[in-house]
């Protein structure tokens, strides 16, 4: 990747870096919680993914939100009917698949199309198509692609550990428009707009799980990342030259449907 | 100081805009979810549920069976809704969550509004985008304990109006150390990192689904404080403070400010406060 003439070795950089590993410690002390949650889920999953809710009544309350872009949907599938369902009414999620393993299979495919885009924007930053790149860019889209790395394989962890394997592709649903909007890309601003984008469907579906979800375990897990997807939409708007938290709520709007996980392979394994 | 007051000022301004259109569609659409969800509790034979006493209920622990709630924009104004369909199912527990994260936002409006009145982040001198910031920041705040307090008032239970009383010592003791806007950042960053990890394990754990919703929805919101104030933190400490402007020179951008503003790909809970620190007693 080519990069602007200020270096990493500027003496500001060597403070700034300098706090950068602070946090790296830090980060490393977050895995255990991690994993306590995935294990607890992988503990109650047997019971507690059957309880969940009918992906009918995911669907109504999915299309509440989405229609809205407002809160509520507590109802429960008896009150569906009365919802402006839009085009969540289409087919659900598989057959046969509790709700929560879904909506882990629906969140691994969107962080594996993050780690595809950013991955892409990068290899086309260093073959010098999207002019220069300045190391602040760089430096997000190879951390923000790093953490998406890690999310996924939370989320694939807890397949695993629920009988199913892993979903190692980027969601279907939103690859190919993700793909073609890439392909108009001719610099780092146009590279920051799409994974504004992207972020913020993620961040979006990860506060729509946390609310349907059923298991306590499941929502720890997408609680502990939307902040952190909401944390990479903020340095992207700032990037950008946006205010960078305009929300005082975060918003729902361009939440994932739970129909974009139809096509995800899910398979006992 | 490197920004363009116009700018900034129509950019805050836009997005006031945009929050307005989100909180008037948050009151239509939830008119008509608060009725659909009293219909359907009617259905279900599900009356209202026992008031609920914040003093008495704080050693309950949610099961984390709540499912099937959403919240979203402009869920401030849809609290105060809920108010009507007072029949939501919440358990003292949640009151009592509640109530403390009300006692936080309290918390940081006030830290705001006292560092407001310092020049080096109020005053004429000041960095244009870290005022506006601040500013800004205590607006949502102040916003947010709304919010908290009239889902407290919908679980039938007292509104927080102090701030959080474990925390406000330690600002107490921090104030007379604010000389310098790096001060005031590290004492911020404290704050909302408190906030936002307290808010994490209670979107897993409280029970009511619209208390949920709404603490989801502003969980994340705090982090992108967080955010935010890691990387002016870093560019003052680095000798960049002009670097912090809108838009950014981003050219000549330290690489590492790309990345201190998000340390970790899961969010932790180490720093959240006991869930009935901010009760009301």
């Amino acid at each position: 990747m080519r990069h602007d003439p200020r270096t990493e070795t500027s003496p500001s950089e060597h403070e700034i870096a300098s706090l950068t590993e602070d946090m790296a410690d830090a980060h490393h002390d977050t895995y255990p919680a991690m994993r306590e949650a995935v294990d607890g889920w992988a503990d109650t999953e047997g019971a507690a993914a059957r309880r969940a809710l009918s992906r009918r009544g995911f669907i109504a309350v999915t299309g509440a939100m989405v229609a809205g872009g407002v809160a509520l949907a507590a109802a429960p599938a008896s009150a569906a009917p009365r919802l402006p369902l839009g085009h969540l009414a289409r087919r659900g999620a598989p057959a046969g698949v509790p709700l929560d393993v879904v909506v882990a299979g629906l969140a691994a495919s969107l962080e594996n199309l993050a780690v595809h885009t950013y991955g892409a924007a990068l290899a086309a930053a260093k073959a010098g198509k999207l002019g220069a790149v300045p190391p602040a860019v760089a430096a997000f889209a190879t951390t923000a692609m790093g953490q998406h790395a890690d999310h996924a394989a939370a989320w694939n962890s807890v397949l695993r550990h629920v009988g199913y394997a892993p979903i190692t592709v980027a969601n279907p649903a939103f690859a190919r428009s993700v793909d073609a909007d890439f392909a108009k890309v001719t610099d780092v601003v146009g590279v920051a707009k799409l994974a504004l984008t992207l972020e913020s469907v993620a961040a979006a579906t990860y506060l729509e799980a946390v609310t349907a979800l059923s298991s306590e375990s499941a929502v720890a897990i997408a609680a502990s990342i939307q902040p952190v997807e909401l944390q990479h939409v903020a340095i992207l708007r700032f990037v950008l030259g946006e205010y960078p938290v305009p929300d005082a709520f975060a918003p729902l709007s361009g939440a994932a449907p739970v129909s974009s996980a139809d096509a995800l392979p899910f398979a006992k394994g | 100081m490197e920004y363009d007051e116009r700018a900034l000022g129509e950019l805050i301004e836009r997005s006031e805009d945009v929050h307005a259109d989100a909180m008037r569609a948050g009151r239509e659409q939830l008119a008509d979810l608060v009725e659909l969800g009293l219909e359907s509790r009617s259905r279900d034979g599900a009356g209202a549920g026992p008031a609920a006493s914040p003093t008495t209920d704080s050693t309950r622990r949610p099961s984390g069976a709540a499912a099937g709630a959403t919240a979203a924009a402009g869920i401030a104004a849809g609290v105060l809704l809920l108010l009507e369909s007072a029949a939501a199912a919440g358990t003292p527990g949640d009151v009592a969550i509640l109530q403390t994260a009300a006692a936080l936002e309290n918390l940081a409006v006030a830290t705001y509004g006292v560092a407001l009145t310092l020049p080096f982040i109020g005053g004429a001198t000041a960095n244009g985008v870290v005022k506006a910031f601040v500013t800004t920041t205590r607006r949502q705040h102040a916003e947010h304990a709304d919010a908290f307090n009239a889902a407290v008032e919908a679980l039938h239970g007292r509104r927080q109006t102090a701030p959080d009383p474990v925390l406000a010592r330690v600002v107490a003791r921090a104030t007379p150390t604010l000389r310098s806007a790096t001060k005031v950042v590290e004492l911020a960053i404290e704050l909302e990192t408190v906030a936002s990890e307290t808010y994490v394990r209670d979107a897993a754990q409280l029970r009511d689904r619209h208390a949920k919703a709404l603490t989801a929805s502003v969980m994340g919101v705090e982090a992108q404080h967080v955010a935010v104030l890691l990387a002016v933190r870093a560019l003052l400490a680095g000798g960049a403070a002009s670097d912090i402007a809108l838009p950014p020179p981003l050219a000549t951008l330290p690489a590492a400010a790309g990345r201190v503003g998000f340390p970790n790909a899961f969010y932790s809970t180490t720093a959240a406060r006991p869930a009935t620190e901010g009760a009301v007693r």
